[in-house]
């Protein structure tokens, strides 16, 4: 059985002594796993990573990390993990130095930090900022200096808040693989973001937070499967539509954004052809019009609306 | 391995150490002491001061002196303020420390800030009116003070940063109080019996005028047993902002 490293169970958060922001969760993580932890804005993620990494206490439930109870533990906790937090954080000082120091706070032998400042500059594209401070830089480029001094240290877990917000998308790609790239050399991994794809293709197992709890958790594969009956239509239409008297004719999960429908259901072969019966009586021209496999942007609407 | 308190006081150095940061540290006492000290003398050639005549820059010395660990205090609450501005507060509660390492680690570069600034402080003195303290003693005694004074005002201005929300507000604070405590103390003229009473009051409740007193004495080599008790106070002081300070920064919100 493998070794579990993340222990969350019924935990319950609160600010103010009557809502929960996180309700009731339970979940595990498994030594070398990449674990996803999806959810609209508010749905609870961060309270969750900020209570696993000891910045919050506990108040309901129990939380162990690493086989430690984080409110007996919350120092020998942090020697072993990392955290790449939501917010943007920096020194005053230039890429360079903000490495230097950071190292340098994990105690990283001079050598061995040398070493793996020159790598995480190379691996996070900023060796031609290395002298610019960090200030000035885009926020796409404080994400990666922010990610990247996280790997300067040794770590078994990693907790990884929205990593991506601002990259490009082939920079992206780039800090999802050296991510996996850790993780399958034994790193253990906590990753919460609000892209589906990213969590389609990093992610060993995900679970989808809602209003603090979670409503669905399993593998990419196993979500597609349990809500994979379903298949998206897109129609893209040029014409004035009424978005409300749409949903009352079609009261699955419809969208429109822009010139764009978009309904998520199990029943497309019904659908489709009132659909198209509806939009013409109303004199609304379609451009395009294609059918889906469910991705798990569409497990994600499914399950949170 | 290196003490975490340590590291994150050589990163407050590294970080926090700035012309600017400097030129406050050691421009303004300077600054009081070769412009009030030369410009007054001519007004007040001579200060009698516990059996000796000395000049009015050489009764300054020792106020500019102990406002060092003042100014850097101030610095050591503006670290706080600056790390929870761009995010190295919570990146550092995550990080491989003990909550009260980091608060150390403001403290101690503190009072390296005061004791070198300190030790400018004599060689402006020096170079301004030919003054040097004859026994090393006395210097080490001044040096201790300087450390404890550290504590105090640091963790008075670490209790200001946890509460005050915007750098305008913190910086207007800081001036305000550092005004107060400056001029309603015996760094500028001496707390006598020809100083009205109300004023004597708030001087005898200034902190700053047990340290100026104190560091005064040790300098003209004139220790006394008031001296032990000013130091006394400034322990007790020290000690019980220092706990205030643990307490409030507990509840610093990131």
């Amino acid at each position: 059985m493998l070794e579990k490293v993340i222990e969350v169970d019924h935990l319950r958060q609160t600010y103010d002594g009557r809502n929960f922001v996180v309700d009731d969760v339970s979940f595990y993580v498994s030594k070398g796993e990449i674990y996803g932890l999806l959810g609209k804005n508010g749905a609870g993620k961060t309270t969750t990573i900020r209570t696993m990494t000891t910045i919050l206490p506990v108040h309901y439930g129990k939380v162990r990390i690493l086989g430690m109870d984080v409110s007996e533990n919350a120092e020998r906790i942090r020697k072993r993990i990392g955290v790449v937090l939501q917010n943007e954080s920096f020194d005053f000082a230039s890429v360079e130095r903000n490495l230097k120091v950071y190292g340098m706070l994990w105690d990283v032998p001079r050598e061995v930090l040398k070493a793996r400042i020159e790598e995480v500059l190379e691996v996070f594209d900023l060796s031609s900022l290395r002298k610019v401070r960090a200030m000035v830089l885009s926020g796409g480029q404080k994400k990666r200096l922010q990610v990247a001094r996280e790997f300067l240290h040794d770590m078994d877990l990693l907790f990884l808040d929205e990593p991506t917000v601002g990259l490009d998308p082939i920079m992206r790609r780039s800090v999802l693989n050296y991510i996996r790239d850790k993780a399958r050399k034994g790193l253990t991994v906590l990753y919460t973001t609000q892209i589906m794809e990213e969590a389609d293709y990093l992610c060993d197992r995900i679970a989808i937070m809602n209003k603090g709890k979670i409503v669905a958790e399993g593998t990419s594969s196993d979500l597609k499967a349990k809500y994979g009956d379903l298949k998206t239509i897109h129609v893209i239409i040029s014409g004035e539509l009424d978005y409300n008297s749409l949903k009352v004719k079609f009261p699955e999960d419809v969208i429109v954004d822009n010139d764009e429908i978009r309904i998520v259901s199990k029943n497309v072969e019904d659908i489709l052809p009132d659909l198209i019966i509806y939009l013409k009586a109303r004199g609304i021209r379609i451009e395009r019009i294609s059918v889906e496999e469910s991705s798990l942007d569409d497990v994600f609407l499914k399950v949170v609306s | 391995m290196i003490p975490p308190s340590l590291r994150l006081t050589a990163r407050n150095l590294i970080i926090n150490t700035d012309p600017g940061t400097l030129l406050f540290l050691i421009g303004l006492p300077s600054f009081y002491l070769i412009v009030l000290g030369l410009m007054f003398q001519a007004l007040i050639p001579n200060v009698f001061f516990e059996g000796h005549s000395i000049s009015y820059a050489q009764f300054l010395s020792p106020g500019v002196v102990a406002m060092q660990p003042f100014i850097a205090g101030s610095i050591g609450g503006s670290m706080l303020w600056s790390d929870r501005r761009w995010g190295m507060f919570e990146q550092l509660l995550v990080g491989p420390f003990h909550r009260i390492d980091y608060l150390l680690g403001i403290i101690y570069v503190s009072m390296i800030f005061s004791v070198g600034g300190a030790m400018l402080m004599f060689l402006v003195s020096y170079l301004l009116t030919g003054f040097v303290i004859h026994y090393v003693v006395n210097i080490i005694l001044i040096i201790l003070v300087l450390l404890v004074s550290s504590i105090l005002f640091t963790s008075l201005f670490l209790v200001l940063s946890v509460f005050i929300r915007t750098i305008q507000t913190y910086n207007t604070v800081t001036m305000f109080i550092f005004f107060i405590l400056d001029f309603a103390s015996s760094a500028f003229y001496p707390i006598n019996t020809r100083t009205p009473i109300g004023l004597r009051i708030i001087s005898y409740a200034n902190p700053l005028t047990y340290i100026v007193d104190s560091v005064r004495d040790m300098m003209f080599a004139s220790l006394n047993r008031s001296d032990l008790i000013y130091v006394m106070i400034v322990v007790v002081l020290s000690a019980l902002f220092f706990i205030f300070a643990a307490l409030s920064y507990r509840k610093a919100k990131i």
